[in-house]
């Protein structure tokens, strides 16, 4: 990683920690410091006190674009859009059971996997 | 005059008709332009585009079937019957929505002058007089914010390339300026649905306000404006091939047998 | 420290359990055996894409329309998450997004059988939807521990939307299936169309050089066999119900072996199809990927050249 001394100004830095290795780095708070280098120590302690973790990023806050919070209409999404989820199909259950058949959910189908074999 | 629901309009005649003609215009224009851009699926200039894209698809489309939803309850067919069995003299989108697609220029122009005179006509509905029309633009407007953004963004920065990408935009402008009229055709009912202000403004207000936008931008950009300005009484009426050949590809599989589900 | 003692380090996390992240070290071996499997599954998204496009104008009601759409837009997005993964691994190596887009039109890498196949009708759709996607739904489901940590997360977002293309899909058949005689006569057809290509989807029974070498990084755990046999195992017996016949006369449960006995598919046809890209739509659909990648580069090239504008304005 590249580490540059910032120019005699502390900067904000956004933290965000990966809990484990499956997981995505999420966002948990900000720290003020000198360098990255000190962000990501200061980090540990002040947002990993009591939590595991194997992973931070710190990313100097002006380097982060944002959608302005002002701007609500950048994430309507005003009709139902249930066509595209599965409770939009929940009457498959149903339609099979008229083949004598069960529903099936992809649970099943990692369920199968885990078995084993 | 409010109109609450279907009970308060189905009684005068004259403004029902009218309503319907103005929901036909608002649902065939949605469903035209969203079927145009689905045909982008998988075919878009980068992968992130193509899933951003096909949102906006997806959103049109919807609009589309509120709308015949709304003609369904004001006595119409279902929104499906109304999809696809109309035949094509009968649609009253715009015809420029119903062009094939032309290059990824022309896709952007395209939009963007929809999108800048959707946003005008959906402002006058905001105020519309029939409420149910009302309470959908509040929220079709609502969605079209991003639409309007995401082809901004892609109209100024394909022009601020310079180079075979403003030669394409420019290009494409020339090309669809001639069919803008047809978005402006309110139909033959305009002065009803603004006596009765279920649209409550004139294709003349509309389409001075779009002029003013859209050339406003251009000559941000230095792109030359069209001086020539067509007439737009009959721009959802004069359909071409390409909306027949867009109709008969739509119903293929729900012609094999339209009383089956599907 | 010298490389054996790195690999034997890098074997002794795998065997541990552990994850890799991509700023690990990882053997050459590794690092290319994943990218080509990857880069083959972000791509096979991308053009699996096509068989199913086809029918999105042609979708038979509204709903349906928005359905696939929407269904088909997930394929992109997988694809996009895919080549995000394949092109972080790749970094080391120079390769970026371009490369592993061309590389289709190149016959650098491959993308599976079953988006080599016609999809004449909308039955095709619906057979898509339901069982290839219900194929791939097994095979990336056994992935979703992989020794790869960047690709298992994508793995995660991706099967948590393959729920919905699970229920998308056989919602189509299930209407099908319920419907007049020729609409449950076009989901026989397609059936019968893809079935081989099913059967062949998941690979020849016999483990290769390159699965033995994945297995032992633990970048995928279970054989070809074993996930084609899960597949049997659920889908069979549903396809059966619904009054459709297994376009094979030999396909059986056998209750001394627990296991599915089918009769093979030619596997040297399908086999070639994929290496070569013969199959009766290769061409067609790289095709059509090499215009929107190579025809539209003068996009690319112009967004980049372009300045920002900032959200809101």
């Amino acid at each position: 990683m590249q580490l540059k001394e910032a120019e005699g100004l502390y900067h904000p830095y956004e933290v965000f920690v990966q809990y484990d290795h499956l997981a995505h780095h999420q966002h948990v708070g900000s720290v003020l410091a000198a360098s990255p280098d000190i962000a990501l120590q200061l980090a540990r302690e002040n947002f990993l006190r009591r939590d595991k973790a194997v992973n931070i990023w710190v990313v100097r806050k002006d380097h982060i674009h944002a959608t302005p919070y002002d701007v609500p209409e950048f994430f309507a999404n005003e009709f139902d859009k249930d066509y595209r989820r599965v409770d939009g199909y929940a009457d498959n259950a149903r339609r099979w059971k008229a083949f004598k058949q069960k529903a099936l959910h992809i649970e099943d189908i990692v369920n199968d996997l885990e078995k084993g074999g | 005059m409010v109109m609450e629901n279907v009970q308060a309009v189905i009684s005068n005649p004259e403004v029902l008709t009218a309503l319907k003609d103005l929901l036909y215009q608002l649902a065939d224009d949605d469903l035209v332009i969203g079927h145009r851009a689905s045909e982008w699926l998988g075919l878009a200039p980068e992968i992130e585009e193509d899933v951003a894209f096909s949102s906006i698809s997806q959103d049109e489309v919807g609009h589309a079937v509120f709308y015949y939803n709304l003609l369904a309850e004001l006595g119409e067919d279902v929104a499906d019957k109304l999809a696809f069995e109309r035949s094509p003299h009968a649609r009253r989108n715009a015809v420029m929505l119903e062009r094939e697609n032309g290059d990824w220029a022309h896709t952007i122009v395209r939009h963007w002058f929809y999108d800048s005179f959707e946003d005008l006509r959906l402002q006058a509905l905001e105020t519309s007089a029939y409420v149910p029309l009302r309470q959908g633009a509040v929220k079709i407007r609502r969605e079209e914010f991003y639409h309007n953004l995401h082809h901004d963004l892609w109209f100024r920065r394909l022009i601020r390339a310079g180079g075979e990408a403003r030669h394409r935009m420019e290009a494409a402008i020339a090309q669809l300026w001639s069919d803008v009229p047809s978005l402006f055709d309110l139909g033959p009912h305009a002065d009803m649905l603004r006596e009765s202000g279920i649209l409550p403004v004139t294709s003349v207000e509309l389409q001075k306000a779009w002029r003013d936008k859209v050339a406003g931008v251009m000559r941000e950009l230095d792109v030359q404006v069209p001086t020539q300005w067509c007439d737009a009484s009959d721009g959802r009426r004069r359909h071409t091939d390409a909306l027949s050949e867009l109709l008969q590809t739509m119903g293929e599989v729900y012609f094999i047998d339209k009383a089956a589900v599907w | 420290m010298d490389s054996e003692r790195l690999h034997e380090q890098f074997m002794e996390r795998i065997r541990r359990g552990e994850k890799i992240e991509a700023t690990d070290w990882m053997p050459d071996d590794y690092r290319k055996l994943l990218l080509k499997f990857i880069q083959m599954h972000g791509v096979s998204e991308i053009m699996g894409a096509f068989p199913e496009k086809e029918w999105v104008p042609k979708a038979p009601t509204l709903r349906r329309k928005l359905g696939i759409m929407s269904k088909v837009q997930d394929e992109m997005g997988h694809g996009q998450l895919l080549l995000r993964v394949a092109e972080e691994l790749g970094a080391p190596l120079g390769v970026t997004r371009e490369q592993l887009i061309t590389d289709i039109f190149t016959g650098r890498t491959k993308f599976h059988n079953v988006f080599h196949m016609a999809s004449p009708t909308w039955a095709d759709a619906g057979v898509i939807g339901w069982l290839v996607d219900g194929a791939a739904i097994v095979s990336q489901a056994a992935l979703l521990d992989t020794s790869y940590a960047p690709y298992a997360r994508v793995l995660k977002r991706i099967c948590a939307e393959e729920s919905f293309h699970m229920q998308h899909g056989e919602s189509i058949i299930l209407s099908l299936a319920e419907g007049t005689q020729a609409q449950r006569q076009m989901l026989q057809d397609a059936l019968n169309r893809w079935w081989d290509s099913l059967i062949f989807f998941f690979g020849p029974p016999e483990i290769s050089e390159s699965a033995r070498r994945m297995m032992e990084y633990r970048i995928r755990e279970k054989t070809n066999e074993e996930l084609r046999q899960k597949f049997l195992s659920r889908y069979v017996p549903r396809i059966r119900s619904l009054g459709l016949t297994v376009p094979d006369p030999n396909l059986h449960f056998d209750e001394s072996t627990g296991k599915w006995v089918y009769t093979q598919p030619d596997w040297e046809k399908f086999g070639r199809m994929v290496r070569d890209n013969t199959g009766p739509k290769s061409q067609e659909r790289i095709a059509l990927r090499r215009q929107a990648h190579e025809g539209q580069a003068w996009v690319r090239e112009a967004m980049t050249r372009s300045t920002a504008v900032p959200v809101g304005v």
